[in-house]
């Protein structure tokens, strides 16, 4: 917490407060690639509309926002529009400050466990493992990523309602890497209830706090499923109405809206066969849930937090309505995990994916929708090369992972008749 | 007793009560305008009034004649205006009374419909309007037509019963609408809960006793291609076919010829009040048609029957009490020199509006024996020009609509209604908006504009009414009803923001660029003279019934044009590589972390692969079949070296020590014996 954290908080907002009042603010709250049918503004303004007229605001098709958010967020919508730039920056500020405080509590207890472990390291490891520069860098890495990545800027500018859920999350792994086990289970109910995919991060939730104790973990899981009940029981009374279910969960997984997005759903359950819609609707549903849930809960039960990273960044990739602004906030983890990327090899590739394919993203669109001379292959095209960058990285950030584990434990030079070796899974 | 009853009939004193609005209307109306309060409330005391007196008469009547023929009549009406710009209006209106008393009368039929009847007691419906309409009709040039309708097919009708629910009226609702599918070989079997809605305020019953427990659903169909396969199952609805009577002059290929047709079927019943058992069954069909004078082959703007139907009148229908042709004379039509001349003439004057129409009887004309032809001719004075005839004043209130935006992803639907009377008007406007199109209430807003302005500036009018019912995809349309005080002398332009909706590839019709309709609004407003009006009176079933029917005020109906979007399409062809790409990315995902969440970590020598890309293409390419080859040495390390616990990994590593050593005296054998 020093001086520089302030200044690029106060860059972070400058930049921000700059943009929102360009007419791209506008323009990009319009956009598909940012604004999904949940968390896009003017829906969001449509609801608090409708709830105010006294019409339910999910008998209609247009508002999957929670009715909490919603009864919260009234009076400003109603009252003070002018001022929800404002509100909406300043919400992304404390996402970054509480990335940045989580980052710096999570270096600290990198470098305790190292000291423990330091004896069983290889010899020639230091540069895998953190160091006292990390204390500093790292964070100022993570709110660098957060507060500067165009996509966050320009998902916040949008005024699109990821800001709150990026909010939410840091908010959750803040109070993770904290060890406060009640605001971790209220925040990641709220959010479960609010947007269906976050329930996959009970996973870490139950790694940091039930590790050895299986009642441990029940007792958690049902203690989640309380919280859950009591935010649905919440939500009910200011609706008066159980709607509000079939209008946020439901509408997420039979996936209503065709809206393109730049996730896989779209394009495919447009296309798809109406009698095969169930099965591949359940598929994909389970693919982005429960499916690597598993296997990477098992993997990683050493390192919550890079559970959580993952798990988040496949959400980002797989969940039904995925915006730009859930990858913006999953690459600003990234940055916690510097100690890998010496063994990432993709990142160029990435790279050159995501610049690629997000500036063909809006060309594409143009072309398809507004000239009429490309169609909605193009666009998809686009979108699946974003997918398919994003898979990229995160499995690139797993092996990352295990080499770097390997390699801390024997060395990082490993000989074989004198000839150094090459690591491979097999 | 009979001839009494037959007077009251005569009279037209069987009246229509309108019924009592629901609490929530008279606090809407209580915000419209004076007239408008007074239109409603004298109309009730009025009409509770002679409707008292007249269902006594009604009780006599039945009691004396259960089923004479007597109790039913059957009528046809011709009108013929002239309208400006060349143009023609024919109006036809046949209607057929039935005082059928019980419902059990329903089963004997006689100048009704069979079909008709049985829909009566099949259905709870009580009243019925059906409209299949080509073309659009011109408000500022032509006028109000004498019966509205919107291109396209259109549908409404009330359901009453005892315990009647929702549901009942949904089923009943779209059963109905398969029978008249079947009647009039429309598209009319596409109406179902996805585009109905249930309107609140517009549009009002006409039939009797209707209280607050009737349900009401409307539907229309814009896309609906109006032709001769309507015509025809229409003609046959009717007492004498089109064998004889008016009827006769309908043919199709002069029909489908014109700027505008539009056939309508509007059934009512009317009963006592809380007696089930003493009613009446109205029937009215219509057709109204524009004829565009230029585009009929002749000289000069001389037209006669023939030259508008291809033949003359060949009689009346002889099952018709009253066959009558009626002829504008006065406006557009003074200028017309009518051959024969008309035998009467009647002069109409309704609220402060005078209108002239020469009467011919058909029954007096074919009263001698002998076939031949009856034909009206319109003769035009010699060396007219065209452009010294003046335009028309425009009609008080008339409406356009158009669509703003560009690009397949958002626009606005913009209604603009103007008010050229000098007073303040209430306007009620209802909207239908199909599913695949999202509207946003809260861009709602009513703009104002002066007459004589160009631009709208940002003076806002304030709603006095507003019913929105969100739409559902695949389930439900958006319904919205507002209703507004529009100042005099201007124009209020309405408009609300829309997205355009992507549909599963097989939900786009046949020709998917075609675009997509959205349904016209209607408009109503109460008109305080009538001026340009010429619509039935309530209580009244014949279009004489219109003559002298002066109001306090006069309720109008305005249809606007439908809108064509284009919703932005996939691409019909690909399907299967659609799954198959976006499965292969889900499985670009599933195969690396699957790996690395089963998979051992190896180390691996790295020399024994060749560097040089040919001589790994080579080896590739001829290791294939000989499994023997190692191409590494090995060195296991058991899986999750890295991630178990220091403790435990010590003593792997002594293990790993042991099985390195052992691995590589294995390899130094195999390599041996692959040298050799």
């Amino acid at each position: 917490m020093d001086a520089k954290f302030y200044k690029l908080l106060l860059l972070g907002g400058a930049v921000r407060f700059y943009f929102v009042r360009t007419p791209l603010a506008s323009l990009i709250s319009d956009r598909v690639e940012f604004a999904t049918p949940l968390n896009s503004q003017k829906r969001m303004k449509e609801g608090i509309y409708l709830l105010d007229q006294g019409i339910d605001p999910y008998s209609g098709d247009l508002v999957h926002e929670s009715p909490l958010v919603l009864k919260a967020l009234s009076g400003l919508f109603l009252n003070f529009p002018q001022w929800l730039p404002l509100i909406y920056i300043l919400l992304d500020l404390l996402t970054g400050a509480l990335l940045y405080n989580l980052s710096v509590r999570f270096v600290k207890q990198k470098l305790q466990k190292q000291r423990l472990e330091r004896k069983n390291y290889a010899k020639d490891t230091e540069q895998l493992q953190y160091n006292d520069d990390d204390n500093y860098d790292i964070p100022e890495l993570v709110l660098i990523a957060y507060l500067f990545n165009p996509l966050t800027v320009l998902s916040c500018i949008g005024l699109t309602s990821t800001v709150l859920s990026n909010l939410f999350l840091a908010l959750f792994l803040y109070f993770l890497t904290k060890g406060l086990l009640l605001p971790c289970i209220v925040l990641l109910a709220f959010e479960t209830v609010r947007s269906l995919y976050p329930i996959v991060l009970m996973a870490p939730l139950l790694l940091v706090f039930a590790r050895r104790s299986l009642i441990g973990g029940v007792m958690l899981s049902v203690l989640f499923a309380i919280a859950c009940v009591i935010i649905a029981t919440a939500s009910y009374l200011v609706l008066h109405s159980w709607s509000f279910l079939d209008g946020t969960l439901g509408f997420i997984f039979y996936f209503r809206d065709l809206q393109p997005n730049i996730g896989l759903f779209w394009y495919f359950f447009t296309e798809m066969f109406e009698h095969f819609r169930t099965m591949f609707l359940i598929t994909f549903q389970l693919n982005a849930t429960v499916l690597y849930l598993v296997p990477l809960s098992l993997k990683l039960r050493k390192e919550p937090l890079l559970l959580a990273t993952v798990l988040v960044a496949l959400m980002a990739v797989f969940r039904a309505y995925p915006s730009l602004g859930d990858v913006g906030f999953y690459l600003a983890l990234l940055p916690l995990w510097k100690r890998c990327w010496k063994y990432m090899a993709h990142g160029f590739v990435v790279f050159t994916f995501f610049m690629v394919t997000l500036s063909m993203m809006g060309a594409l669109w143009h072309l398809w929708i507004y000239a009429g001379s490309a169609n909605a292959n193009f666009y998809f095209g686009a979108t699946l090369a974003f997918s398919t960058g994003q898979i990229f990285l995160i499995t690139d950030l797993l092996f990352a992972h295990v080499k770097r584990e390997f390699c801390l434990y024997n060395g990082q030079k490993i000989m074989i008749d004198g000839e150094e070796a090459r690591i491979l899974l097999k | 007793m009979f001839a009494f009853y037959e007077e009251c009939s005569n009279k037209h004193l069987i009246r229509a009560l309108p019924p009592p609005p629901p609490p929530s209307i008279y606090a809407a109306y209580k915000h419209f305008a004076y007239n408008s309060l007074r239109f409603s409330v004298f109309i009730e005391i009025q009409m509770s009034c002679t409707h008292l007196w007249c269902v006594g008469a009604l009780l006599l009547a039945t009691a004396v004649a259960q089923t004479t023929p007597k109790d039913e009549h059957f009528h046809e009406e011709l009108v013929v205006r002239p309208l400006s710009g060349d143009h023609v209006n024919t109006y036809f209106q046949f209607t057929t009374r039935w005082h059928y008393g019980q419902k059990e009368n329903l089963y004997h039929t006689q100048l009704t419909p069979r079909v008709i009847a049985e829909l009566l007691q099949q259905f709870d419906v009580k009243e019925l309007h059906i409209g299949l309409t080509q073309g659009l009709w011109r408000y500022e040039t032509w006028g109000y037509p004498i019966v509205e309708a919107t291109s396209g097919a259109e549908m409404w009708a009330w359901f009453k019963a005892t315990n009647l629910t929702d549901q009942q009226v949904d089923k009943q609702w779209a059963q109905l609408a398969n029978v008249f599918s079947g009647v009039l070989c429309a598209s009319l079997n596409f109406v179902d809960n996805t585009n109905s809605i249930a309107p609140k305020h517009l549009l009002r019953p006409q039939f009797m006793p209707a209280n607050r427990e009737s349900f009401m659903r409307y539907a229309s169909l814009p896309r609906e291609i109006v032709c001769t396969e309507n015509l025809t199952p229409w003609k046959k609805l009717l007492p004498c076919g089109s064998a004889s009577g008016f009827a006769s002059l309908l043919n199709s290929g002069y029909v489908h010829n014109t700027k505008y047709h539009s056939l309508g079927l509007k059934v009512r019943t009317l009963c006592q009040d809380h007696d089930e058992d003493n009613c009446i069954l109205e029937m009215t069909q219509t057709a109204n048609l524009v004829y565009d004078l230029r585009l009929l082959e002749q000289s000069g703007n001389d037209f006669s029957l023939r030259r508008l139907f291809g033949m003359g009148l060949n009689g009346y229908c002889e099952l018709a009490s009253t066959s009558k042709i009626y002829v504008q004379r006065n406006e557009l039509g003074a200028r017309y020199q009518l051959v024969p001349p008309p035998p009467a003439e009647e002069t109409t004057t309704r609220g402060g509006y005078t209108v002239v129409y020469g009467v011919y009887d058909m029954q007096e004309q074919f009263q001698d024996q002998g076939e031949r032809l009856f034909n009206i001719a319109w003769l035009a004075p010699k060396g007219e020009l065209r452009r010294q005839r003046q335009k028309p004043a425009p009609p008080p209130i008339y409406a356009h609509r158009y669509l703003l935006g560009q690009g397949q992803e958002h626009g606005r639907i913009v209604t603009e209604v103007t008010n050229s009377h000098y007073a303040p008007l209430p306007i009620l406007v209802q909207e239908l908006i199909p599913w695949y199109v999202h509207a946003y209430l809260h861009t709602l807003n009513i703009r104002r504009r002066p007459l004589g302005r160009n631009e709208y500036g940002s003076e806002r009018l304030p709603f006095k009414l507003l019913h929105y019912a969100p739409g559902k995809q695949r389930e439900l349309p958006t319904h919205l009803e507002i209703g507004f005080l529009l100042p005099g002398q201007s124009s209020a332009l309405i408009t609300i923001d829309v997205d355009y909706l992507v549909l599963k590839w097989l939900e786009y019709p046949p020709d998917a660029n075609h675009g997509h309709y959205i349904n016209a609004a209607l408009v109503a407003s109460a008109l305080p003279m009538g001026t340009n009006y010429s619509a039935l009176p309530l209580e009244g079933h014949l279009f004489a019934h219109s003559f002298n029917a002066t109001r306090p005020s006069y309720v109008l109906g305005l249809h606007t044009e439908a809108l064509i979007v284009s919703l932005p399409t996939p691409d019909f062809s690909m399907p299967y590589n659609v799954i198959c790409l976006a499965c292969t990315v889900v499985a670009l995902a599933f195969g690396p972390i699957h790996s690395v969440a089963t998979k051992l970590i190896v180390v691996v020598r790295q020399t024994s692969a060749p560097r040089n890309f040919l001589k790994k293409l080579k080896e590739k390419l001829f290791s294939r079949g000989s499994p023997l080859l190692p191409t590494a040495g090995e060195a296991d390390v058991p899986e999750g070296a890295g991630c178990l616990p220091p403790e435990e990994q010590d003593e792997n590593e002594n293990d790993n020590d042991e099985e390195e050593e052992k691995e590589r005296e294995k390899e130094d054998k195999e390599d041996k014996e692959y040298a050799h």
